[in-house]
């Protein structure tokens, strides 16, 4: 059996004391940050990308993606006891959790939030089991033309959610993947761009792009609003164990959310914060006590913890199989992939089979550790919230420094780095948001190696985008999707009737 | 009202601003090849002259709908960009323990509510955590303290 040998490697790979350790030191770190309201998971993952460097590409990605998904426990827990949700994608959690908090009920909150959290990343991780092989196996049809379109329709679909609108987030693309064109030319060994300094000829660094417009600047708009710490009310945590028929009410949430998440986990652009507000607004829609949420049910915590969970982990299926991030912090490990030598794509599940079930084992190991992280641990994560909030902006910034310097012991990089700190801080003033450059400048110089490429296959007709099906039918949703936000929204059909 | 429209579009004419010097850079210094064998320059020059059009429509349509914009907190820039200076300053000239320690106590001085005592204790805390873990734990060649 296939599948039973590749999770046994997995299991080999994963299971070593080393490879444990990194697992559970990235776990804790990521429910670290994300009970800490204003610090996210990017953040976390960049400040933790040089330290990867000196760890072998399993471990580095091992760490990586339990940040990432442990932030997603951690960020559930500032939502249901402050009302302040941790991570962007555990706000819909304080919609039932904060209530039942009030209500006395924080344990059984925190509690339910934990099993749901688990069950619906275990859940996610069987999706992704047995999805992936077979859509790597079919992106292998792929030619450099398709390559190049499922690239613009990742960008697009980065750019449409952004908040200040689809244009700003297309022109922020544009902007990461011109700054991803700096240094040496692969095809023509040219340098470009580099305006003189040498240090600029292998480009600029991943690190310090994401380390400035996501740490720096992030720091320069938080660190004065926060003056106090937020845990000001004692919650009483006396009960954590859910009543029988709260158990029994909360199996069809698990199930709905975790599939809808991991729906929403695949798709580039959306992510866990969508998957957990449609998981919501489904589960509102159908489920007998709909008129009841908002003040404190059970399901209303489960629904988006197990979404959310769900997304967290299938949003690996894009970024593993195609090489495609759904997200800014996926284009972080897709990063650090390269970074260490490894290029994404759908090759990557056969030539580095270690590393793809290594990771996918590392995921119910991790999953593991945060359950029990996370049950016995939450009167230490609320002790945590009352740390002054002052403390935190410039142990933050110092990391920044020395993560950045460690790298390659250059002063130059902590420049550049304040650089785009800078930079990232004006375009937040004028409403243009980072995230969309961070994927375009990680996309940016494979999909000028696709659009070349295909160019001189089909002898330099731009036509063969369109002429060839598969790449016309994603350039055509691509399309789509950008129409779709030119519309204003009062024209669509169900903003209309009322 | 006038004034607050003006600064609006600084915005989107920065994005003007970088998306031409792509082009005209791309032009003047690279080679744009063939349809069939791109030079190095011809991809810069198509999404740089992308960024420009998207940058122009964004900036004829803000004169009617004016995007918002953020007041900048001048006190808080200065703090962390001088935290980073001064790192990047005092690295090599006295290594990255001392600069740590200046660094965090720069940045601190963004909250006034964080009171002295707490910041140097803070700025040891964090130096030691630093040696700790990056150059005992990691064994990341640091050069922890220089010229003394």
């Amino acid at each position: 059996m296939d599948l039973l040998s590749n999770l046994a490697l997995g299991f080999a790979t994963a299971a070593t004391l080393y490879n444990l350790t990194y697992c559970f030191v990235g776990v804790f770190l990521g429910t670290f940050i994300g009970v800490l309201p204003g610090v996210g998971p990017l953040a976390a993952v960049a400040m933790l990308l040089p330290v990867s460097f000196y760890l072998p590409p399993e471990t580095a990605l091992v760490m990586l993606a339990g940040v990432y998904y442990g932030a997603e426990y951690g960020g559930s827990i500032a939502s249901i006891l402050l009302n302040i949700p941790g991570t962007p994608s555990a706000s819909v959690t304080c919609l039932d959790g904060y209530p039942m908090a009030r209500d006395g009920r924080a344990g059984v909150a925190l509690f339910s939030t934990a099993i749901a959290s688990f069950f619906g990343a275990i859940f996610g991780v069987v999706v992704m089991v047995l999805l992936s092989p077979a859509l790597a196996e079919f992106a292998l049809l792929f030619g450099p033309a398709e390559y190049f379109a499922v690239m613009v329709l990742g960008l697009v679909a980065a750019s449409v959610v952004s908040t200040s609108g689809a244009m700003r987030g297309v022109m922020m693309v544009c902007l990461g993947i011109l700054l991803g064109t700096v240094g040496v030319d692969i095809n023509s060994g040219e340098t470009r761009f580099v305006a003189g300094m040498p240090e600029l000829r292998d480009g600029v660094s991943l690190v310090v792009v994401a380390m400035g417009l996501f740490g720096i600047s992030e720091v320069m708009v938080s660190a004065r609003g926060a003056t106090r710490s937020y845990a000001t009310e004692r919650i009483s945590m006396s009960n954590f164990f859910p009543t029988r028929s709260e158990w029994l009410r909360s199996i069809g949430p698990a199930l709905r959310g975790s599939s809808v998440g991991s729906f929403f986990g695949t798709l580039p652009g959306t992510g866990q914060t969508v998957a957990s507000f449609v998981g919501y607004a489904l589960e509102k829609r159908i489920s007998p006590r709909g008129d009841k949420f908002g003040t404190g049910q059970i399901e209303g915590v489960v629904v988006p913890e197990s979404a959310n969970n769900a997304a967290a982990q299938t949003a690996f299926i894009p970024t593993l199989t195609l090489g495609i991030p759904g997200s800014t912090t996926m284009a972080l490990m897709l990063g650090a992939l390269m970074i260490h030598g490894i290029t994404p794509g759908p090759r990557l599940i056969s030539e580095h089979p270690e590393l793809f079930w290594g990771l996918i084992v590392s995921f119910l190991f991790g999953n593991l550790f945060l359950l029990v992280l996370n049950i016995p641990l939450i009167g230490l994560w609320v002790r945590l919230l009352r740390v002054p909030h002052y403390f935190l902006y410039p142990t933050v910034v110092v990391l920044i420094c020395v993560g950045v310097y460690s790298i390659d012991n250059s002063i130059f990089d902590i420049w550049m780095t304040l650089a785009f700190g800078v930079l990232g801080y004006v375009l937040r003033l004028f409403r243009f948001e980072p995230a969309p450059l961070l994927i375009g400048f990680v996309l940016g110089p494979m999909m000028e190696e696709f659009f070349r490429r295909a160019m001189l296959l089909s002898r330099g007709d731009p036509m063969v985008f369109l002429e060839r099906p598969g790449s016309a039918a994603l350039l055509g949703v691509a399309g789509v999707l950008l129409l779709a936000t030119a519309v204003p929204r009062r024209l669509y059909p169900w903003n209309r009737a009322t | 009202m006038h004034r607050d429209r003006l600064i609006s579009q600084i915005g989107p004419a920065l994005m003007l601003l970088v998306g031409l010097a792509f082009v005209i850079g791309s032009v003047t210094t690279l080679e744009l090849g063939s349809a069939r064998r791109m030079g190095p320059g011809a991809f810069p020059a198509l999404v740089g002259g992308l960024l420009s059009v998207l940058a122009l429509i964004t900036l004829v349509r803000n004169f009617r709908y004016p995007m918002g914009w953020d007041r900048p907190d001048p006190i808080s820039v200065a703090a962390v960009a001088g935290g980073v200076a001064a790192f990047a300053f005092l690295t090599p000239l006295l290594g990255v323990l001392p600069a740590v320690i200046v660094s965090v106590l720069t940045t601190a001085s963004a909250v006034p509510q964080f009171r002295w005592p707490g910041r140097i204790v803070l700025a040891f805390c964090v130096a030691g955590a630093v040696w700790l873990v990056f150059v005992k734990g990691l064994g990341i060649p640091l050069p922890t303290i220089r010229g003394f």
